[in-house]
């Protein structure tokens, strides 16, 4: 990426970036309406559902007790991949497409990972109970939290993931609040001064800084393939089938960077065209986002091909015929919309001028967030309907109450998403600067 | 902290900039100097002839703390009350069970100490930061040097040296 025609100098970045935030599209201000509707419609529903009971508004029911709930617990844990692995694996590998996009990516997995954070206290109904199995804290019994559940794993992975990524989203920050602070007066000066800790930008700041956030980015690493790992094991380590094998981690760590990657391209888009960052974020960081989709899709295609590899060639007779369902069976449509968007679309980016077509590219990536979705219906829903006993078998059917709560969680996400679009700098100014050709003198120096 | 009173030397290259600071670094009468700089070029680590951060330190410090505590927490609720599996007898502690729980709080207290040591060797939060010129974080690179004047010989050479403005700095 080293090649990208830069229309703008080092000196274009703070204006070019913060003047836009500034004055943004009028779209911009229907979205964050929209967003809001979705908040307060999605807000009177939980509080229904903590007044009445999940049950009335739920499809939940025997043998079917996580539906849509945890669907969308781990399609937005997903999404929240992308923008770590940008920021620490992609920074480890010192490609430098990222230092465009990383701030937005940040910004979209904090956001994402508090939106899946949600899920599981709307999906248990008693909310107030909740501290008993999110914590290590002993209950009236005196028993403790079993710490060889899978779900124990879930909570300290996703918390470790969340504060991680606030940590080093929120330091990359620093300087450019501290670009903020020199730039504006009066109240907003003294915000951004306080937020930025009285950063001065001395060499030996910059010398910490970037140990700090290398370090960071080295922890970070194995964090990203570790959380969708943990996630993969709330399935993985039961004996359901459909849900007990052991190719479940990368499975979902490759699902999960493409619906990240597919979810980056989706937001970048309408952001770059309301704060107009053409320039900052061009058509090739773009296209180096495709690339990354692309591969994961062949990595997620491969994954449910050798699913089905795998149930057939076990020869358990519970596994593959929990398989054939999924195909064939009543929830096929799940499973083909997954197939097709996840795997089939995606192939037109083998040809560059679908890779840089603007609008090709995002109906693809609008596909594949959609596929992604129903990845996690299908893997949860059609291997919990059927099981060993066949008398227990039975039926499932999202509620109302489901279906708006995933509404409201897109809501939710674009909400703070959109706030702080205004009032951050969307692209990460001092990386921005860092890529930009260099501001010598002697076009050659030899340093 | 009180501000401090010098003179400011402001660079608009990069080149101009190590340049600059390589020919002073070793001078007499540069031993208290500062760089600004709005972006981390290595070029002004090389020049600087910085040597490793000790932020490395409070990684490895976090994250061991970590993996004691989060494989500590496990083992001591499995003291506290057994959990009875596959007919193994109560005080048979098994580790692989608890890796992920060791693992998770290896990498949070090591990310959460980094960060506590970026801040500590950084020198901030400080509220009373002193801002010398407004442009060091947009386009612009500086150099300052302490309890000096416009007229001293440090502002001579910095002038030579490619500057593209000296200024007097007032401290309070």
């Amino acid at each position: 990426m080293s090649d990208t025609v830069w229309k703008k100098s080092m000196a274009d970045v703070n204006d070019g970036i913060l003047v836009a935030t500034e004055k943004p599209h009028p779209t911009y201000f229907l979205t964050w309406a929209l967003s809001i509707v979705m908040v307060l419609a999605g807000f009177g529903m939980w509080g229904y559902m903590i007044l009445h009971g999940i049950g009335p508004v739920a499809g939940l029911t025997s043998p079917v007790y996580w539906g849509v709930f945890i669907t969308d617990f781990v399609f937005w844990v997903g999404i929240g991949h992308a923008g770590t692995l940008i920021s620490a694996i992609l920074f480890l590998f010192r490609a430098k497409w990222r230092n465009a996009v990383n701030r937005s990516a940040e910004a979209m997995t904090i956001f994402a990972v508090i939106t899946a954070g949600l899920f599981p206290l709307i999906h248990v109904g008693r909310v107030w109970l909740a501290a008993y199995w999110m914590v290590p804290l002993p209950n009236t019994n005196n028993l403790w939290v079993n710490f060889r559940s899978p779900l124990v794993w879930d909570v300290f992975a996703i918390s470790t993931y969340l504060t991680v990524s606030l940590l080093f989203w929120y330091m990359g920050l620093v300087p450019d609040l501290a670009t903020q602070r020199d730039r504006t007066k009066g109240i907003r000066r003294l915000l951004y001064g306080f937020m930025s800790f009285g950063w001065r930008g001395t060499a030996k700041q910059w010398l910490h800084y970037e140990a700090g956030y290398g370090f960071l980015a080295a922890l970070a690493t194995p964090l990203v393939l570790s959380v969708h790992s943990i996630v993969s094991w709330d399935f993985a380590m039961s004996i359901q089938p459909g849900w007990h094998t052991t190719i479940f981690p990368p499975y979902f760590v490759a699902g999960a960077i493409l619906s990240g990657c597919a979810m980056v391209y989706t937001l970048l888009i309408p952001i770059r065209y309301m704060f107009k960052l053409e320039d900052f974020i061009t058509e090739d960081h773009l296209e180096a986002c495709i690339k990354l989709t692309l591969l994961t899709s062949t990595i997620v295609a491969y994954a449910y091909g050798m699913e089905f590899f795998v149930a057939w060639y076990s020869g358990n007779e519970y596994e593959w015929a929990i398989f054939e369902k999924r195909a064939i069976g009543p929830y096929s449509f799940y499973f083909w919309t997954m197939t097709i968007c996840n795997c089939v679309f995606p192939l037109v980016f083998w040809a560059k001028r679908f890779r840089r077509s603007i609008p090709v590219a995002f109906v693809v990536c609008f596909l594949v967030n959609i596929g992604m979705w129903f990845e996690r219906y299908n893997i949860i829903v059609s291997s919990l309907v059927e099981d060993f006993v066949p008398g227990s078998w039975g039926h499932y059917q999202p509620g109302i109450g489901e279906i708006v709560m995933t509404f409201f969680s897109f809501g939710w996400f674009f909400f703070w998403f959109l706030i702080f679009c205004r009032y951050f700098p969307l692209v990460s100014l001092s990386e921005l600067k860092l890529i930009m050709p260099k501001p010598n003198r002697h076009k050659h120096s030899s340093h | 902290m009180s501000t401090q009173s010098g003179v400011l030397a402001v660079y608009k290259y990069l080149d101009d900039l190590t340049h600059a600071m390589e020919k002073v670094r070793s001078k007499a009468g540069f031993e208290d100097y500062e760089v600004f700089s709005p972006t981390s070029y290595h070029e002004i680590e090389h020049a600087a002839g910085f040597t490793d951060s000790p932020v490395k330190w409070f990684t490895l410090t976090g994250a061991l703390t970590g993996m004691f505590t989060g494989f500590g927490l496990c083992l001591a609720t499995d003291y506290d009350w057994p959990l009875v599996v596959g007919g193994k007898t109560a005080g048979i502690y098994s580790l692989p069970a608890y890796v992920v729980i060791g693992f998770e709080l290896t990498i949070l207290l090591g990310a959460i100490c980094t960060i506590i040591g970026m801040l500590v060797c950084c020198k901030i939060p400080n509220p009373k930061t002193q801002i010398l010129d407004t442009r060091f974080t947009d386009d612009r690179f500086g150099i300052f040097v302490p309890n000096v004047g416009t007229d001293s010989e440090q502002a001579k050479v910095l002038r030579e040296l490619g500057a593209e403005e000296i200024h007097a700095v007032k401290g309070a």
